[in-house]
């Protein structure tokens, strides 16, 4: 419906204008008044009336009179059509039949009446696909698109629609994330998609398990086990470490839905990475199969390091290491001090003194491999282990034990001997001549391989090749007894006498898996009392006796080689970077080119990785497409050291829950305001009711200027120019 | 019948033990696991007992495996060879003159930092004496930890004797008194004159009685002082879980 109407804007203030009206008809009537006595009245007044049309003209048009023209227009109601296509809209929507996506499809486009259509014809329609993101889809696409990718965000799709459109419908099975609806305000219809009591599934929700556990200790491992359609069964729950059983519990479900959790407990009794796989057994009928398997991972590390000791004598050695010793809550010691010999004489009868047996074949037998350093301090072996005992040390140490020995009188008797396990074992041989000397006091110095080594590293600030490092050791207090021996190559001398022959006195090296460490000397304790003469504090000897024992247990934090997996996990089909990273030794002496990685798929095929250009001295980068599930085994070997490491690789189906959940549809319906309806000859009536309410209706206002036009310039000129030619042919020109 | 060689060999091996008896140890010497060093401080006397290192280092290597000397060795307070030190000693009759805030300062930092003193006032004077000054001088150097009463259940009275009460050449106190820091008691006080229990002269004799008690109250001292040595060098050792059944069963017998 249109309306007219004419409206004035003047340009000029309309006092002005009519005070020049004014001044115009004076004008015209001084000019009538002129001409009446020349020309007679008639002609005069004709040229007055010419004059006073053409200034009337004039000051109509700064009137600026407009015709206005008013037109009414109603707006059709804006329809968001939001299609689930997340993975789980690929189930069937019962036993056999078609996708819950494919039923949803054929919802809007097939049929006599096409929902699409029918909407499309009433309303404006816009269709967007929902999972991962919110894409527009045209018809074409709706109708090829495949079902896939993570559940929707209906919350955030909402709230970025909701400004363009009156109201949402919503097919989908419900798995949707929701968490409240979103401040702008569009009410949503939901149509249910799949039938809840058609599903039947078992699949493994939910696993709690520590970050940490520790060797020897039990491990609980919570496993959530969810289930459509299988009421009344039991089911096997079995963990398995790299094929082996570890442990395996049963649930009963009771319901039909129901959440069921097993505790399952195991102890490791090694440590390092445990990947474990939790498997329930697959049912009849079900409609996922990939969700009842998972891969979890385990680090398993020492709860305590457990050291034994034994010292030859009661000495200020022993007990300032024992001091460093319990001032390291993660350290358990079993220390045994010989406070006699068989030579020495006993005064009084046994229950007067507090002298235990010596438990040597105990620990020498059963019970050495519960420990993870073995310590010999001023300790002559000779007078109390049988070479059985030695040979079994021995072995402790080959299978990835740690074994030190201090330095003093009584040491290293039989060790003299090339043939014994523990000529074997240690990291230096025996001189010839006397092998203890305690007549002038010697200095130290670092050793070839002391300033890089990770036990060195024991000031504040402390770095490789630091020139300060040096001149802290040689200022180190003088040493009053040493033994003399020399290091075996294989070996690394970290500190060694300054004064004379460098007489190695702290020397470590690799023996089989494990690791040894010789301390040439019982004075080590000077160095302490030494930094507390001097007033330089007392951490630097609790930092190397802490930092003996991390590297001799093999610490995973002093390995030269790092990995670093991904925070977040990985899923398959994606590209996973994982880093690498060196320390200690020299991190900057490895070269990509000496830096080798393997990368290994769960089947143990070997895969394509790409080796990206370091950020940083000594860390690297290496990418690699995780295309399968399963645990992946990634192989890194460098001049410095080697590192294995293990990723899980999470399936597309782990712990995916594909039940349709109508409720969750209902109570996005009831939070938005709008309503949760089944599919049927009445959803585009209601689809109708909430669109109508949100009609929008506007008036057009055209203003169309009436001056502004040549006829009415054209018209004033003729009157002007009438005017002139009227003058000059009665002569007044 | 002996040989003119072996009676002139023991013969020097005699005046050697003779002339070294009580000797005091030269620092141009390499330490020994063990030794007395005494503090020669100022005022009162020092060195009330000057013969008791050499009986009590013969009984410890006679009954114990430590590595020690017969030698002592004498030091002021405000020598940097006190902190190499692995038994501090300090005896005393009567009163003497304050330590200055330097050297206290010094005793403070040996002491707190894994540094080990016995002191003994030699003649029991509780409240007089060596014994006020201790008292005065190490409520100074350590004003937040008190001079206690060890308890029965002390590591020093179980160190490798089972002992369960002290004497020395005087019975004044049958215990101990010490200062006890995180488990380890870096002083330990006696007021029964122990290192007057354990000195010879020259030849051999010993150079005071023992009262009430006679030899069983001397026996006793070298027991206390046996223990005092093994706890100086091995701290707590025998709290450790595993000796706790042995020791038990031993105590209840």
């Amino acid at each position: 419906m249109s309306r007219f109407a004419l409206t004035i804007a003047p340009v000029f203030p309309l006092g002005l204008i009519l005070l020049l009206c004014g001044l115009g008809l004076a004008a015209v009537v001084a000019l009538y008044r002129l001409n009446r006595e020349k020309l007679g009245e008639k002609r005069a007044l004709t040229l007055s009336l010419l004059r006073l049309a053409a200034i009337v003209l004039i000051l109509v048009c700064a009137l600026n009179p407009a015709r206005v023209i008013r037109q009414e227009h109603t707006v059709l109601p804006a329809v968001a059509v939001l299609v689930d296509m997340s993975e789980t809209m690929g189930q069937p929507v019962a036993g056999n039949t078609g996708t819950r996506l494919e039923y949803a499809r054929s919802l809007l486009l097939n049929g006599t009446s096409p929902l699409l259509q029918a909407l499309k014809k009433r309303f404006r329609v816009d269709v967007y696909g929902l999972s991962d993101s919110v894409r527009p889809l045209a018809t074409d696409e709706l109708a090829n698109f495949p079902a896939g990718g993570k559940k929707a965000d209906a919350r955030q799709t909402l709230a970025a629609l909701g400004g363009k459109h009156a109201v949402a419908l919503l097919l989908s099975d419900g798995n949707v994330e929701w968490r409240s609806a979103p401040l702008q305000r569009m009410p949503v219809i939901t149509v249910p998609v799949g039938n809840p009591d058609a599903y039947r599934d078992i699949l493994i929700k939910d696993i709690k398990v520590p970050p940490l556990g520790f060797r020897g200790r039990e491990i609980v491992i919570d496993v959530t086990v969810k289930s459509y359609g299988y009421a009344g069964t039991s089911l096997p729950v079995v963990l398995n470490d790299s094929g082996k059983l570890l442990t395996a519990g049963d649930i009963h479900i009771g319901t039909s839905p129901a959440e069921v959790t097993a505790s399952l407990a195991f102890t490791p009794d090694t440590v390092g990475r445990k990947n474990i796989s939790i498997t329930v057994p697959r049912q009849v009928g079900e409609n996922l199969i990939g969700n009842n398997h998972a891969d979890i991972s385990i680090q398993v590390v020492r709860d305590k390091t457990r050291i034994l000791m034994i010292s030859g004598t009661p000495s200020v050695n022993y007990r300032f290491m024992r001091t460093a010793f319990k001032s390291d809550p993660s350290i358990d010691l079993l220390s045994f001090v010989i406070l006699r010999t068989p030579s020495d004489i006993l005064n009084v009868p046994p229950h007067e003194q507090s002298l235990i047996p010596f438990p040597v074949e105990t620990l020498f037998t059963r019970e050495l491999t519960d420990f993870d350093l073995v310590i010999f301090d001023n300790f002559n072996y000779s007078l109390y282990l049988r070479p059985e005992y030695l040979e079994n040390l021995q072995a402790f140490v080959k299978s990835g034990g740690g074994f030190a020995m201090i330095g003093g009188p009584n040491l290293f008797h039989e060790g003299r001997d090339s043939l014994s396990p523990m000529a074997d074992l240690l990291p230096v041989r025996f001189t010839d001549d006397k092998f203890y000397r305690r007549d002038l006091p010697v200095g130290v110095r670092l050793g070839r391989s002391g300033a890089r080594h990770p036990i060195m590293q024991i000031r504040d600030g402390d770095e490789t090749d630091d020139p300060e490092q040096e001149r802290f050791w040689r200022e180190m207090s003088p040493l009053e007894g040493i033994n003399l021996m020399d290091a075996k190559p294989s070996s690394l001398v970290l500190i060694e006498s300054a004064d004379g022959i460098p007489w190695p006195i702290l020397t470590v090296s690799s023996h089989g898996k494990g690791r040894v460490l010789a301390l040439a000397t019982d004075y080590s304790w000077k160095w302490y009392m030494g930094m507390v003469a001097a007033e330089r504090g007392t951490q630097p000897y609790l930092r190397l006796i802490h930092r003996m024992v991390r590297w001799l247990t093999r610490d995973p934090g002093f390995d030269p080689v790092q990995i670093t997996l991904p925070e977040t996990g990985a899923v398959a089909g994606q590209e996973v970077d994982v880093g690498i990273a060196f320390q200690g030794e020299s991190p900057d002496a490895v070269p990509e080119a000496a830096l080798s990685v393997s990368v290994f798929d769960p089947a143990g095929v070997k895969v394509a990785s790409k080796l990206k250009s370091p950020s940083e001295t000594g860390q690297f980068l290496v990418s690699f497409a995780a295309e399968k599930e399963g645990v992946y085994r990634l192989a890194v070997e460098t001049p410095v050291g080697s590192q294995t490491d293990f990723l899980i690789v999470a399936g597309p189906q782990d712990r995916l829950d594909a039940a349709p959940d109508h409720d969750m549809l209902k109570e996005i319906a009831d939070t938005t305001g709008g309503k949760y309806v089944w599919p049927d000859d009445q959803l585009l009536e209601t689809i109708g009711d909430f669109a109508q309410k949100a009609e929008g209706r506007f008036i057009e206002e055209k203003r169309l200027p009436v001056w502004a036009n040549s006829f009415v310039m054209a018209v004033v000129l003729g009157l002007l120019s009438l005017e002139w030619f009227l003058r000059r042919r009665w002569g007044l020109i | 019948m002996i040989s003119r060689r072996q009676f002139l060999a023991g013969a020097l091996g005699f005046a050697g033990g003779w002339v070294l008896s009580g000797a005091d140890l030269s620092f141009g010497a390499p330490y020994p696991h063990f030794f007395f060093t005494q503090i020669q401080y100022r005022g009162g006397e020092w060195d009330p007992n000057p013969m008791y290192a050499g009986p009590i280092v013969e009984e410890l290597e006679l009954r114990t495996s430590i590595d020690a000397t017969r030698e002592r060795r004498v030091i002021e307070v405000s020598d940097s060879a006190l902190f190499y030190s692995p038994f501090l000693y300090m005896a005393g009759r009567y009163e003497f003159e304050p330590f200055s805030e330097a050297e206290r300062a010094i005793l403070k930092r040996f002491l707190t930092r894994g540094g080990f003193l016995l002191a003994e006032d030699t003649v029991g004077a509780g409240g007089f004496g060596f014994d006020r000054a201790f008292r005065r001088e190490i409520a100074q150097i350590l004003p937040e930890h008190p001079l206690e009463r060890l308890s029965p259940e002390h590591p020093v009275y179980q160190s490798f004797y089972l002992i369960g009460s002290v004497a020395g050449r005087l019975k004044i106190n049958p215990y101990l008194e010490g200062i006890t820091i995180k488990n380890w008691t870096p002083v330990i006080y006696s007021q029964n004159d122990l290192s007057g229990a354990w000195s010879k002269d020259r030849y051999g004799k010993w150079t005071h009685e023992c009262v009430p008690g006679g030899d069983p109250q001397r026996k006793a001292a070298f027991k206390i002082g046996i223990n005092i040595a093994v706890y100086s060098l091995t701290a707590d050792y025998k709290r450790d879980l595993i000796h706790h059944p042995f020791i038990r069963r031993r105590q209840n017998l």
